[in-house]
């Protein structure tokens, strides 16, 4: 295997932005036939490298080779030409185009002066049911889902007759059946001589479809190994530089059986039927499902900003909830799992973001810049918030910095019962324990904490119990021993507990 | 005044042949396109088209009018394809909003045997209409420059408002310059005020920060001699200069007619030519004798000794 | 953004002039020192003083729209709003004056209608714009059409005019002051340093930039997304009927040609002074700034004849687009 030739290597490349030089004389080859992982800390210069690769950036020392003579891409658009093309992890798609037109955007297939049509859906069709995804070709982009939209991604690069593949957390919004499919196609575009570079925080993953891996840290290359010459553990200390001894910290006992929040009966729209659940002080509820299955939507429900109906008592109190003030009021707040779309203003800035929910704490007429300033100092160092600036604009902060902030923002409001939605979504193994490690704190202090993750070993390391969601409709809560990965799966896939309410 | 007295006669002339005439005649329609009120002398000749169609409709069954108000060329070019296709004109009275685009369109319905009525602005293609109705543009600053001349005998500096870029605007404007040729008088500031009080009110403004000997404005319109007034007043400058204005807004006519110093005189462009057009052309449908050829109605100065009668206390203009 | 030990140092101060920041301040130097060059007259009490107050009627509507533009709106419909709420101010003023006679209390009436009828304008298009959830541009082009047909029909298609006597008393709130400063300068003063603080300092001014950037955020942020807009175009009716309070005693008159095009200018201003038309940014100076170019433009070209008269629009354009273009040339850098 490593006969084989590379097509687009990376030698001794650096970038700075400005005087702060972020990736530091890195190396890189991908070579036809094989899966390269590339894995590391949020911000360890993974996105960087990508970026040069596929001509979205230049290298500010260093060259590129194309089939081992040296290359330079003006333009993402030439690498593209060039057969180099990266799926973005927040994705580029039109969102009031319908997916056979995003497909297809920029090289639409023409017969003379018009566009073919035909052709094209015929294309679209074949390509997505490769990816086994029943998506429509006709569907527009913002009707689909996190995950259809990924496969369109993916569509798209094979429309395109890629010979190197960048793929930044591909399954980072895919569940573990649409990974499968999605590694099947890896599969098979390897057979066919195409170089893959793929990163993921999913080191399961990473052991067992790379050919060769490569692990960077703090804008350096730290290790490259081939396949199976290091494990999971030895990666994840190659990506920290530091032991990880666990990454879930103990279970602690709930001290108090008090239930603060009973929900009744609760539909969401036409999405979510009957869900009934109680949760107690101290506690840490998991909710688990596929996607899709109507957590999210009930949960939106219960904080107001889905029409919702259905009993919700707080502290042995009715309450009714309209909005995400009301909820607020009565110390219920939602950490979306859309924290780009609708956890933080990505224009402004890390001030602007931490207040905007507890506005009313710095001034009802005025606001207290000073307190906010305090509030972002204290946030900052609470939550180990990494920015090169104070007045960054968070759009620019990794993902993991903007997970830290969205839970800083949620934390200012002081709630009492915390809903987070996909806590860990597209973040580093190290911040990730830095988040576990926090909601665990929360719920030792005596909040309750709902967490809703498609990542099954999440909710079963953090979890005091776990309700699990298929189709709208909760079909089992698990406690115990009966939290593992088997009962949540077959209680998720519906093979058991149909009647369950 | 003259012509609304022959507009009178001729239609109470009508009158009395009427009865014997409608009963057999079918019912004619005659459309009406004018520009919308968007200043007051539209607003005045908004006025007396409506006036004018209604008295018309109370006298004759037989006749039937479609008025149509535009704010634009292309609205007015619509509203007469409309009125051909829907409504089935016999004839149409129309205040063309520009010449150049509306000449094609007019120029099919007289293709489609109509009557074509044109008022105050011509055409740009000759011997289309049957019966043209204007003011006198060149009159109107022939007029104006005339008094300056008069009242300015021994020369002094003025300044012009013009309205609204047009044709009409450059007729009046050569017309005014080529009759104060050669007296002296010079004209130190030229900007348009587009017939609007408050762009008058600021360009004087302007104007007068611009030039500190000003013997007196020729604001052609009496709007904008309303928005010049008001910047002369506030710069406290009222003894030194005097406006003219045009058109023969009531308010203006009552300041002549009182003997206002800054007001001295007006000059008539009525607005109620499109009420005469109207009658006249209702006159072939109503009479035997159909009346064609060119009305110019005069632009006449009107000073405090005559101004009594062109005062009309209705006239919303 | 990578190192373990990196802290979060404030941000370098440059010293390259931000553009994005200085751009408008500097077009508006620049076209001052342009007016002072060509006539001596210009920086005059009497032309500064006529510059300010006539800018005033723009400037507070302007700054009214910067907060409906921020929060992701758009408002097409204030110059006729103007024009309906002076022809409603004068009639009110109209009809009461046999019964209440002449003096301020007749005008005190007259100006609470004018605000009344903005607050009234302002919740028409704000609920519909919200409630019934119709595209701010349509509602307001809609709204636009009938302010202006109403102004039209309230005046026969002619002038509404004011009563002679009353517009004697009124008449200082225009061409009046304290101190030698006009009074629409001392009001245009007022609303725009209000303004200001209000958009930089308020809940309010937080919540508007919030839903322009992104409405989702803000609704899940607990922010009252449909309230805070109805509120930018309520706030947007009120100023626009203090401008027109201000407007009435300059001319004492209403008609269908009254605010013609105050729209365009109004949101020009707000666009050459920084804020972002999607959205999501608004200063309220800088829309004071602007306001001031495209008056300054108009007076510099009256003032001295550099240009025929039938080109002055085409240089307020150029002057309009170069002053946005200086402020754009710095964020394609980032």
């Amino acid at each position: 295997m490593s006969d084989s030739p590379a097509i687009l290597e990376a030698r001794d490349v650096s970038r700075s932005f400005g005087p702060v030089e972020v990736l530091h004389g890195v190396e890189i080859a991908l070579r036809a036939g094989e899966v390269h992982a590339l894995i590391g800390e949020n911000g360890a210069g993974k996105s960087t490298v990508m970026k040069i690769l596929s001509g979205y950036l230049e290298p500010t020392t260093g060259e590129l080779l194309l089939d081992g003579k040296p290359v330079r891409f003006s333009s993402s658009e030439e690498a593209e030409d060039k057969g180099v093309i990266l799926i973005h992890q927040e994705f580029n798609l039109a969102e009031q185009l319908t997916v056979e037109e995003n497909i297809f955007l920029g090289r639409e297939l023409k017969r003379g002066i018009f566009l073919d049509k035909k052709r094209m859906q015929t294309e679209a069709s074949r390509l997505l049911s490769a990816l086994e995804t029943r998506v429509s070709p006709n569907a527009r982009v913002s009707d689909i889902s996190v995950s259809d939209k990924q496969m369109v991604e993916i569509a798209k690069a094979l429309s395109r007759n890629a010979r190197v593949l960048i793929m930044d957390e591909p399954t980072a919004v895919l569940t573990n059946r649409e990974a499968e499919v999605l590694f099947r196609q890896i599969e098979r575009l390897k057979a066919s001589g195409t170089a893959i570079l793929y990163t993921s925080h999913k080191l399961d993953e990473v052991a067992r479809i790379a050919d060769r891996v490569t692990v960077f840290r703090d804008g350096a290359r730290v290790a490259a190994v081939k396949a199976g010459e290091m494990n999971e553990d030895q990666m994840a200390q190659a990506m920290v530089g530091r032991e990880l001894s666990n990454l879930f910290p103990a279970k602690s006992p709930m001290a108090d059986r008090k239930t603060v929040l009973a929900v009744r009966d609760f539909d969401v729209e036409n999405i979510v039927a009957d869900a009934s659940f109680d949760l107690r002080r101290g506690e840490i509820l998991g909710f688990a499902g596929l996607v899709g299955a109507g957590r999210t939507e009930l949960m939106e429900g219960l904080i107001g900003v889905r029409a919702a109906r259905g009993a919700v008592e707080i502290d042995g109190k009715k309450v009714a909830i309209s909005n995400v003030k009301d909820a607020r009021r009565l110390g219920l707040v939602y950490l979306t799992e859309d924290r780009k779309g609708r956890g933080l203003v990505l224009t402004q800035g890390m001030r602007e973001n931490l207040t905007l929910l507890a506005l009313d704490r710095f001034g009802r007429y005025a606001l207290d810049a000073k307190a906010e300033d305090a509030a972002l100092t204290k946030a900052i160092s609470e939550f180990d918030v990494r920015a090169p600036t104070r007045d960054v604009r968070v759009g620019n902060l990794s993902g993991g910095n903007q997970q830290k902030l969205l839970l800083a923002k949620t934390m200012l409001a002081e709630p009492d019962i915390v809903i987070i939605d996909e806590p860990t979504r597209g973040i580093d193994i190290g911040t990730k324990q830095q988040i576990y490690e926090f909601i665990h704190k929360l719920a030792a202090s005596g909040k309750s904490v709902i967490v809703i993750s498609s990542e099954m070993a999440e909710i079963i390391g953090l979890s005091h119990r776990v309700v699990v969601m298929r189709s709208g409709r909760i079909t089992g809560i698990l406690q115990g021993d009966d939290i593992n990965e088997d009962q949540i799966v077959r209680y998720a896939m519906g093979l058991e507990g149909r009647a369950a309410a | 005044m003259k012509l609304t007295a022959l507009a009178g006669a001729l239609a109470l002339g009508v009158a009395f042949a009427t009865p014997l005439y409608a009963q057999d005649a079918e019912t004619a329609v005659i459309g009406v396109s004018i520009p919308a009120a968007t200043h007051g002398w539209a607003g005045g000749m908004n006025f007396h088209a409506q006036a004018t169609i209604a008295a018309l409709e109370e006298r004759y069954e037989n006749l039937d009018f479609v008025l149509s108000t535009a704010s634009d060329p292309g609205q007015q070019v619509s509203d007469i394809e409309d009125m051909m296709a829907t409504r089935n004109i016999d004839a149409l009275v129309v205040l063309p909003f520009e010449s150049e685009p509306l000449t094609g369109p007019v120029a099919r319905v007289k293709e489609a045997g109509k009557w074509v009525t044109v008022v105050d602005r011509g055409l740009s293609q000759e011997n289309i209409e049957d019966l043209y109705v204007a003011g006198d543009n060149p009159g109107f600053g022939r007029v104006a420059g005339e008094f300056f001349k008069q009242q300015l005998p021994d020369g002094g500096n003025v300044l012009v408002l013009r309205g609204i870029p047009t044709t009409i605007d450059n007729e009046r404007v050569e017309a005014f310059e080529a009759a104060i040729e050669g007296s002296g008088i010079e004209i130190v500031g030229m900007e348009h005020g587009n017939w609007n009080r408050d762009d008058a009110f600021e360009v004087t403004q302007d104007l007068l920060s611009r030039n500190s000997d000003v013997a007196a404005i020729w604001a052609s319109d009496d709007d904008m001699a309303v928005g010049a007034i008001e910047a002369i007043n506030q710069a406290g400058r009222e003894g030194e200069m005097w406006v003219l204005g045009g058109a023969g807004m009531k308010e203006m006519i009552e300041r002549v007619r009182d003997g206002d110093e800054m007001v001295p005189a007006n000059v008539t462009y009525p607005p109620a030519m499109i009420g005469t057009a109207i009658e006249l052309t209702a006159l072939n449908f109503v009479g035997n004798a159909p009346v064609s050829g060119e009305f110019i109605i005069g632009s006449v100065l009107i000073t405090q000794d005559n101004a009594e009668q062109y005062y009309y206390p209705d006239s919303p203009f | 953004m990578t190192s373990e030990t990196a802290t979060i140092a404030p941000a370098r101060k440059g010293f390259r002039i931000d553009f994005h920041v200085w751009g408008p301040v500097i077009a508006l130097l620049a076209l001052i020192a342009l007016g002072a060059f060509l006539n001596p007259n210009f920086l005059s009490y009497g032309n500064v003083t006529n510059v300010l107050a006539r800018s005033a009627f723009i400037g507070i509507i302007a700054v009214g729209m910067t907060f409906v533009i921020t929060s992701g709106g758009l408002d097409l419909s204030v110059g006729s709003m103007a024009a309906f709420i002076a022809g409603v101010m004068i009639m009110v003023m109209n009809a009461l004056v046999p019964s209440m006679g002449v003096g301020w209390g007749v005008i005190f009436v007259g100006m609470a209608a004018a605000l009344v009828v903005g607050v009234a304008a302002g919740l028409v298009n704000g609920l519909l714009i919200t409630q019934a959830r119709i595209e701010a541009f349509i509602v307001t082009l809609g709204t636009m059409g009938i302010f202006r047909s109403l102004i039209t029909w309230l005046a026969d298609g002619g002038t509404l005019s004011l009563d002679f006597a009353v517009r004697e008393v009124y008449r200082p709130v225009y061409y009046g002051g304290i101190l030698g400063v006009a009074w629409p300068i001392i009001v245009f003063a007022l609303v725009a340093i209000i303004g200001e603080v209000i958009m930089r300092k308020t809940p309010f001014g937080r919540h508007c930039a919030a839903i322009g950037s992104n409405e989702q955020v803000a609704r899940y942020s607990a922010v009252h997304v449909e309230r805070v807009r109805l509120a930018a175009y309520v706030l947007l009716g009120v100023l626009v009927g203090i401008a027109t309070i201000m407007y009435v005693p300059r001319l004492g008159s209403a008609s269908s040609s009254t605010g013609v095009l105050w729209e365009l200018e109004a949101i020009a201003a707000v666009i050459i002074g920084g804020t972002v038309l999607k959205g999501g940014f608004g200063r309220v100076w800088g829309t004071v700034v602007g306001v001031l170019i495209l008056s300054l433009i108009g007076n510099i070209l009256n003032l001295a004849n550099l240009v025929s008269p039938y080109l002055n629009g085409a240089i307020q354009g150029v002057i309009i687009i170069l002053a946005v273009v200086l402020q754009r040339q710095k964020k394609t850098e980032r």
